[in-house]
């Protein structure tokens, strides 16, 4: 057997990793592990330098086996195993370690998260020492996209792949296209009609010979892999079977319902409204009190469901700017209103938009601040002769007082949330959500359009609050990203699927019973499993039901994890 | 000195792993007696891990998967589950007590859920004290 050399790379991530774990001497521990050929610390092991240095020791010290230990192997695995490529090595002679996601950020005591971060290392040694080189498998592309969302963000992508010649399957929930822009009146900072954005795209998508789209229809579920998905969809009474090699997630948002925020009294006082039912009223060109007369005062709320830890965290992104817009609208509708806003930070980032917060401030409109963290604005019912419908009683946070606005009409400007079906869908094509019903997308910075999962890309307000200018960005560039992989061809697949030792395989068969692939068949007359590595996707289930051992789960194998245990445990340098 | 239990836990890639790097991202501190073992599925877990890692001197496991229905294969975490409950019988037959093996549903998004099961788990394990495995199977060394 090749005597085995293991390099390890410590990482300080800047101050990230090395601020709690003493990385200098955890390097100085690690490299007198029997078969550590050598160990460094770097400031960062994902830069150029970083990854020279690994390519540079891969060849000067004949090292056949990588262990890098800063972030997660989500964030940078793939890195690290194409630097193994370029140095010639097999990339998945390598692992990771990881000690800042599950190490430097989650404690507080120096001493410990060292001590916890050499044993992590000592078991991805153990483990790289048992690793194999594996071949990857490439696979044709499908070039058909399936694209799972009709509104800006879906129809975008759409186009951009079908004027490319390829193949569009479309599939959106609702009756028509054009999702939540469909039901805007004027976009900002431009104040242009939402209508001159979005009509000549669904006019284009319907009438574009490579785009085919089905309305009112939902994804259940889809087959396959990268290249080569497939889905049985129903649409109008038919069933459709569907093959496409990638597939754009672009299922949108779904408004905070401002029910939740019981001091604002949403549908208990008639005229408090959504920034919705603004719009529709706006579109119609009619803005009027549920009796039908015309409001004299209207205030707007801003961060309704956003930026308070009772609802959601994060900001919108949006509201603000919809907020000020509406100010502008009104003003023109309504010259002789009075027009506040409650605001508790005003956002105004973006092009154009800063500009647009201080022309929209000369047209007499009243600014008011409220404080998130005090009590929200409470809107109640005014007295019969007050001379005006409602009073909104909050804490004046710029006058240090407390005030009551007096209004016609109320809009809350409500939250984004994830689409209320986003988890059926994550399900179906097999993606994951972070906190708040988002999807995850592969890397923040770096891949913020894909996912974990290859061939599905997340685009617009699925993936976070978002204006129509990133979500059409987005959207071009998950199609973009899909159109370079039609363009090679092909496509690397993973390759850690099981393999059966048909020399000890006893032919109990307990693998194929346990396989949710149906991966796994039976040779009656070898009297031994065979995998499908098509089909199998390397959940490793079999491996640990198979009674003698025979079948193994590749890059996952009993001898790699029973080893990573007792990496964990060596006394090896325990003391610190 | 007080007793600092070391625990082996495993995670399933898609689910419970993504669970504790967001409580990474979202630097929520929790208790350093965990050791992650990533594998691709909770399905995966082969009881031999389990017994393993108390033979190497684990003083608890815990495992995690995806919630019931979540399964980025489906159903590896039923498969998962079936085998926890036999373990746990196992364990005790083998005295070993069998709280000290845990089974839990951990989402992506459960960042905070992770870091509370993870104090949890080692609040128990303290309470349960050292585990005398290791020590015990050296007569057999």
């Amino acid at each position: 057997m090749e005597e085995k050399r293991i390099g390890v790379y410590v990482c300080w991530c800047g101050t990230n990793i090395a601020k709690m774990v003493d990385v200098e001497a955890v390097a100085a521990k690690i490299a007198k592990l029997p078969n550590v050929v050598i160990a460094k610390d770097y400031k960062y092991m994902c830069s150029d330098p970083g990854q020279e240095m690994i390519v540079k020791d891969i060849k000067e010290h004949k090292l056949n086996r990588v262990v890098v230990s800063a972030c997660s192997p989500r964030i940078h695995e793939l890195t690290f195993r194409k630097a193994l490529e370029n140095a010639g090595l097999n990339q998945y002679m390598f692992e990771m370690a990881n000690i800042r996601e599950q190490v430097s950020w989650v404690h507080d005591n120096r001493e410990e998260a060292t001590i916890k971060a050499l044993d992590l290392i000592k078991g991805a040694v153990n483990k790289v020492s048992y690793n194999e080189a594996l071949d990857k498998r490439s696979v044709e592309i499908n070039p058909a996209t399936l694209v799972i969302g009709g509104g800006v963000t879906g129809l975008s992508a759409a186009l951009e792949l079908a004027d490319a010649g390829n193949k569009v399957y479309l599939v959106e929930k609702a009756g028509n296209l054009g999702g939540h822009v469909a039901n805007i009146d004027l976009t900002f900072p431009g104040l242009n009609s939402a209508a001159e954005v979005l009509e000549p795209l669904i006019y284009k998508v319907n009438n574009h010979p490579e785009v085919e789209v089905f309305l009112n229809t939902t994804i259940d579920e889809v087959f396959g892999y990268v290249g080569n998905f497939e889905s049985t969809i129903k649409s109008g009474g038919k069933e459709y079977e569907l093959k496409f090699g990638n597939i754009i997630v672009a299922t949108g948002l779904t408004p905070f319902d401002p029910g939740k925020i019981s001091s604002y009294n949403y549908e208990k006082l008639p005229d408090v409204i959504t920034s919705l039912e603004l719009e529709k009223m706006l579109k119609e060109g009619n803005v009027v009190k549920k009796d039908g007369s015309e409001p004299k005062k209207i205030a707007v709320i801003h961060c309704v469901g956003s930026r308070n830890a009772d609802y959601h965290e994060y900001c919108s992104r949006v509201c603000c700017l919809s907020a000020l817009k509406f100010s502008n609208q009104l003003r023109s509708a309504l010259p002789e209103a009075n027009l506040f806003q409650i605001y508790a930070d005003m956002r105004a980032f973006g092009k154009g938009c800063e500009e647009f917060y201080a022309s929209t401030s000369k047209k007499d409109v009243m600014f008011l601040m409220y404080d998130q963290q005090c009590d929200l604005p409470r809107i109640s019912k005014a007295e019969e002769d007050a001379g005006y419908e409602m009073g909104i009683e909050f804490y004046e946070k710029l006058s240090g007082e407390d005030i009551i606005v007096p209004a016609d009409m109320v809009v809350l400007m409500v939250a984004m949330e994830a689409h209320e079906e986003a988890k059926e869908v994550a399900h179906a094509v097999g993606i994951s959500l972070c906190g708040n019903e988002f999807y995850i997308e592969r890397h923040p910075k770096l891949d913020p359009v894909a996912t974990t999962t290859d061939g599905v890309y997340i685009a617009g307000t699925c993936q976070g609050p978002k204006d129509i200018p990133d979500s059409v960005s987005q959207a071009k560039a998950a199609a973009a990203r899909i159109l370079a992989s039609i363009a090679r061809g092909t496509v690397e697949v993973e390759v850690t699927t099981a393999v059966v030792n048909e020399d000890i395989c006893c032919g109990c068969q307990t693998c194929i019973k346990v396989c949710p692939y149906t991966a796994i068949s039976f040779d009656e007359e070898k009297n031994v499993s065979i995998v499908n590595e098509v089909l199998c996707k390397g959940c490793g289930t079999c491996g640990s039901a198979c009674p003698t051992g025979a079948i193994r789960a590749r890059h996952f194998t009993d001898e790699q994890i029973l080893s990573q245990i007792e990496g964990l445990f060596s006394k090896e340098m325990q003391e610190v | 000195m007080e007793f600092e239990p070391k625990i082996v836990s495993f995670l399933c890639n898609w689910c419970s792993y993504t669970g504790a790097d967001l409580a990474g991202t979202s630097r929520m501190k929790y208790a350093s007696n965990i050791r992650v073992i990533r594998v691709m599925c909770s399905g995966r877990v082969d009881p031999t891990f389990v017994l393993k890692s108390f033979r190497e001197g684990a003083d608890g496991v815990l495992i995690c998967g995806c919630h019931p229905g979540d399964c980025h294969y489906h159903e590896g975490n039923y498969k998962c589950l079936r085998r926890y409950h036999f373990l746990k019988k196992y364990m005790a037959q083998m005295g070993i007590n069998p709280d000290r093996l845990k089974l839990a549903w951990i989402s992506a998004s459960e960042g905070k859920e992770f870091a509370h099961l993870a104090d949890e788990m080692a609040e128990t394990i303290k309470s349960l004290g050292p585990c005398k495995v290791k020590d015990e199977m050296e007569i057999f060394d």
